[in-house]
């Protein structure tokens, strides 16, 4: 029953992403889509960092130290550019302020 | 930015690897839940190459381990990968241009990481595209499989009390920002950090699919009366 549901799961992902690429391939986008396709990268973003940092009771589990974290990271990665930056500035932050409160 | 890097395979790979270091501790956590959930290592971790979804493959064990029956367990994690319909619409057009097999395989890669540099670094030339793209799937798979098999051997090898799960949204948030190269790029991430908070308790994190569409309509309708 588990390999069932190993299968039938790694199935239904593959659809989910092959589904668009192929039913639109010879799609002809209108702009105003192509347009709406832009913001999905950065609100997907947005959207998993929230659904982390919320409980699946729809709490916000996030203290002084998470959000800090966060604001360095972002301010790291929006003038730095690089990921490894952001990782450190944010983990640094995070653990530096839960180690004083 | 729409020009194609020298060696677009190394760019690929290189730009992947970084993306992998929050997913470490994710594999170990993957690793416990399959523990938990009284499966058998083997056959938890062939998960990892038939689904290739860390949060759809942690929902799915999840469940089972808490009793659930197949067809929920499955729906929910279903639901949870619900945004890669998303990423498949995002990315059709760019895939208009690439043979048919590329479709196929370049499918089984696209995961949220692989998604978000092929936003970041759009490549209009169609083979460098699809080196990229490759290499950076592909780079982020092998990892994977590599650490999911670390994890499930090994369990809970970090203590929890380090909080490096905190990685997953630190990066995320850089990857949001590299992601939103305009300012309207940077109001919509926002109205979809407010909008998923909102809808936080939905079950399954379906929140995240209406709060991005949610967004993106918001952000078309303000874009439309400011031209009009």
């Amino acid at each position: 029953m588990i390999a069932l549901a190993i299968l039938l799961t790694g199935a239904g992902s593959y659809a989910m992403r092959a589904f668009f690429i192929f039913a639109l391939a010879r799609y002809a986008f209108p702009p105003i889509l192509l347009r709406a396709l832009e913001y999905v990268a950065p609100t997907v973003m947005a959207a998993l960092v929230i659904s982390m940092l919320t409980t699946p009771e729809g709490e916000l589990a996030a203290g002084l130290p998470e959000v800090l974290g966060l604001v360095c990271a972002a301010f790291a990665a929006k003038t730095t550019g690089n990921h490894i930056l952001a990782l450190i500035a944010g983990m640094g932050t995070f653990w530096l302020i839960g180690a004083i409160i | 930015m729409n020009t194609a890097p020298n060696r677009p395979a190394l760019r690929g790979s290189l730009d992947a690897l970084p993306l992998f270091i929050p997913a470490l501790p994710f594999a170990f956590v993957f690793g416990v839940v399959v523990a938990e959930a009284g499966i058998p290592e083997w056959l938890g971790w062939s998960s990892s190459p038939v689904i290739f979804g860390g949060a759809i493959q942690v929902t799915l064990f999840t469940l089972i381990g808490e009793g659930a029956s197949v067809a929920a367990a499955v729906s929910a994690a279903l639901i949870v990968g619900a945004r890669h319909m998303l990423y498949s619409v995002t990315l059709a057009p760019r895939f208009q241009n690439q043979p048919g097999w590329f479709r196929w395989v370049g499918a089984y890669v696209l995961i949220d990481q692989v998604f978000v540099l092929s936003q970041i670094k759009p490549i209009d030339e169609p083979v460098a595209f699809r080196r990229y793209f490759l290499s950076a799937g592909f780079t982020f798979w092998t990892l994977w499989m590599i650490f999911t098999a670390v994890g499930v051997v090994l369990g809970p090898a970090i203590p929890p009390e380090w909080g490096v799960e905190f990685a997953a949204p630190v990066l995320f948030v850089s990857l949001m920002m590299a992601a939103s190269d305009r300012r309207d790029k940077l109001a919509a991430a926002a109205l979809a950090m407010g909008l998923t908070y909102l809808l936080a308790s939905l079950p399954n994190r379906a929140g995240i699919l209406i709060a991005v569409i949610a967004s993106v309509a918001i952000m078309l309708l303000a874009h439309r009366r400011h031209s009009s």
